[in-house]
């Protein structure tokens, strides 16, 4: 098959892994592949380089948001190479590249306790890009998963941190049973405002531990 | 009104995109004089560039349509075609009033280019299909001219596909000086939006996917160079842009044996225009090159022949297989001179360093196949490190040694082809030169 993103051809491997392990294809070449930077220890919450938790993630558990977060991590650094990805992803809407990501966030879930929560699109958004692509990828990664939020449509671009901190109500319970634990799953991490606000709805709703997973820190 | 159909008579546009309000859309719709077509015609193929390949038509759930949508992958860098898009056509006769045209130039054709000039403007008359079958550097574009300001004269739309931006890049002012008075429009992925009928239409071949029954006269610059004859997706567009009974004129330096045969009006120029013979390639051997980069050491007899280079300030290009390969290389070459450069299909900077390699400022540039065709460099030196490999079959290799003197000022210019073993495309290239420089071939 040809590489996802660069439309090269790529030598068909077929491991034993593969056979017996029922592993997903790879969609990406290794070159493709190498352009991605994971990310490693960092703030205990979203990841950012350095000594416990960073600048932002303070700020917010300073606020009236904190605690609502007890840990977390992001997998992706945002580098050219992710940015063009999430721009064919998410804008061009090439629905197939969930697949990009669909080994690592298998690896990554796979034996999650905590029930998986993606964070929700509004309905007119989710209209205008003809998928959700949070969904997508646990989709595509075969990982289970619970909605528990709705969405207003609020449009986030555009405020400063402080408005965007202040924001009330964007996400709202759906109404399906809380369980205790909850992963808060979404595709890009930049402000934490997103996370921050959909976690405070789940903890007012009585969950007792939410942990956050972004597949990139912006 | 008139905007609507100056803009899509002869294109086919996304509904949902089009540079007009929704209101005058949709009452140029209701009507009647825009049709509306849906994106993914049946049998899952794409409207636009009529791809239908089970790799390219991808089927997903579409929240919009509530129902399994597919959409098109080959050419969704022009905004997703999926199921519930539509694409809108101007459907009625045009009533755009004719132009007027002028001629501007005082250059002059060659005894060989004058002959192929009034061949294709005959051709063109007669509305048959041409090629120009002519070397490197003969001056094709100049020949041109004269059939194309003909064609416009006589209230014909005129579109010249190339197969890289790079080329539309560098015909478009050339072409803009010659003919002052008439609309032109240039188009390449994220060009300026431009307004107006453009009589004469300089595009990307992928840009031909956006037009249909478009033009009355068709160039096709540089035919079969890559991307172009590797992909049949290009060849439907040409044909699909163009109205049914419009001639094509294929331009090429290495025609495919196939072409050759199809088209039977052909002109052909073995010459260059400053009179002076192809540099021959050279063939070297450079055993084991590979094992060599990923040692961390660039062979030697290729690195003489860089210190050769950089000592005497020639610039030269040096063209390699694989990304990879350049990967490796440059570091290592980076480490003998600090300004080498290396360029790919998918460096955004590849204009910005061949300037400078043009304007002397880096001694020499790494490059793949992207760059054998469209670029002019005075004096330029190259080589090709694996010749033997597939990649190079003997048309790009003939336009990679085509590469070298150009200019009237320095008509030599080394080509070498490092190789691991002589395999029969580069005997092909080499042998295609010799004969073109005794004459030709016929
Ligand atoms: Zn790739
Ligand atoms: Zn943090
Ligand atoms: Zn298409
Ligand atoms: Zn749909």
């Amino acid at each position: 098959m040809n590489c996802y993103l660069c439309d090269r051809d790529m030598p068909l491997q077929v491991s034993w892994r593969s056979i017996f392990f029922n592993e997903l294809e790879e969609v990406v070449c290794s070159r493709c592949q190498s352009g991605f930077e994971r990310m490693a220890g960092g703030c205990p919450i979203c990841s950012t380089p350095g000594e416990g938790k960073c600048h932002d993630c303070c700020n917010w558990e300073n606020a009236a948001y904190g605690g609502v977060i007890d840990s977390g991590k992001s997998l992706y650094r945002y580098n050219p190479t992710m940015k063009e990805f999430l721009h064919q992803y998410k804008f061009l809407k090439d629905a197939v590249l969930s697949e990009v990501f669909a080994t690592v966030l298998k690896e990554e879930l796979r034996s999650q306790k905590s029930v998986i929560v993606p964070i929700p699109m509004n309905e007119k958004k989710l209209k205008e890009r003809t998928f959700s692509q949070v969904d997508r990828l646990l989709d595509s990664a075969s990982v289970p998963y619970t909605h528990l939020l709705g969405k207003n449509e609020v449009g986030l671009g555009g405020k400063s941190k402080s408005e965007r901190m202040a924001l009330q109500d964007v996400f709202w319970w759906n109404g399906n049973p809380m369980p205790e634990k909850v992963l808060l799953f979404d595709d890009l991490y930049t402000t934490g405002s997103t996370m921050r606000m959909a976690a405070k709805v789940l903890k007012e709703k009585g969950v007792k531990e939410i942990k956050v997973l972004a597949l990139i820190r912006a | 009104m008139k905007r609507i159909e100056e803009f899509l008579t002869g294109r086919l546009w996304l509904r949902n995109f089009s540079p007009f309000p929704k209101e005058q859309v949709d009452q140029a719709i209701s009507d009647g004089s825009v049709t509306v077509t849906p994106g993914i015609l049946d049998g899952r193929q794409c409207a636009r560039c009529l791809e239908k390949s089970v790799k390219k038509i991808i089927p997903f759930f579409c929240a919009a349509c509530n129902t399994i949508c597919y959409y098109c992958r080959h050419c969704i860098k022009m905004g997703r075609i999926s199921s519930c898009t539509e694409l809108i056509t101007w459907a009625l006769p045009s009533t755009i009033p004719p132009q007027s045209h002028s001629f501007r130039w005082n250059g002059s054709l060659t005894p060989l280019q004058e002959r192929a000039s009034q061949e294709v403007q005959k051709s063109l008359l007669q509305k048959n299909d041409h090629l120009v079958y002519a070397v490197c550097g003969a001056g094709k574009t100049e020949l041109l001219f004269p059939p194309i300001y003909d064609a416009l004269k006589n209230g014909l739309r005129v579109c010249i596909a190339a197969p890289r931006t790079d080329v539309v890049l560098e015909l478009s002012p050339r072409l803009r000086t010659v003919f002052p008075n008439t609309i032109v429009h240039s188009l390449y992925g994220n060009s300026p939006e431009e307004s107006g009928f453009a009589s004469l239409v300089i595009a990307t071949t992928h840009q031909l996917y956006r037009f249909k029954d478009a033009f009355d006269v068709m160039i096709v610059d540089e035919a079969d160079a890559f991307p172009y004859s590797y992909d049949p997706a290009l060849k439907r567009a040409v044909m699909k842009a163009k109205k049914k009974e419009a001639p094509i004129v294929y331009v090429s330096a290495t025609p495919s044996d196939d072409l050759v045969k199809q088209v039977s009006n052909t002109s052909k120029i073995f010459q260059r225009f400053h009179g002076h013979p192809l540099p021959v390639p050279e063939f070297r051997s450079l055993w084991s090159y590979e094992k060599s980069f990923a040692k961390g050491k660039i062979p030697p007899k290729l690195a003489a022949w860089v210190d050769g280079k950089i000592a005497k300030g020639e610039p030269f290009l040096l063209f390699l297989p694989t990304i990879e390969l350049i990967d490796q290389a440059i570091v290592l070459f980076q480490q003998k001179h600090p300004s080498i450069e290396a360029v790919h299909s998918k460096d955004e900077d590849r204009k910005g360093k061949v300037m400078k390699l043009r304007k002397k400022q880096i001694p020499g540039l790494l490059t793949t196949t992207i760059l054998e065709r469209g670029i002019t460099i005075p004096n330029v030196q190259v080589a090709v490190v694996g010749a033997d490999q597939p990649i190079f079959d003997a048309a790009a290799l003939i336009q990679i040694a085509g590469r070298a003197g150009r200019s009237i000022d320095y008509p030599n210019g080394d080509v070498v082809f490092f190789h691991n073993g002589i395999v029969l495309q580069m005997d092909k290239a080499k042998k295609l030169i010799v004969s073109y420089n005794g004459g030709g071939v016929n």
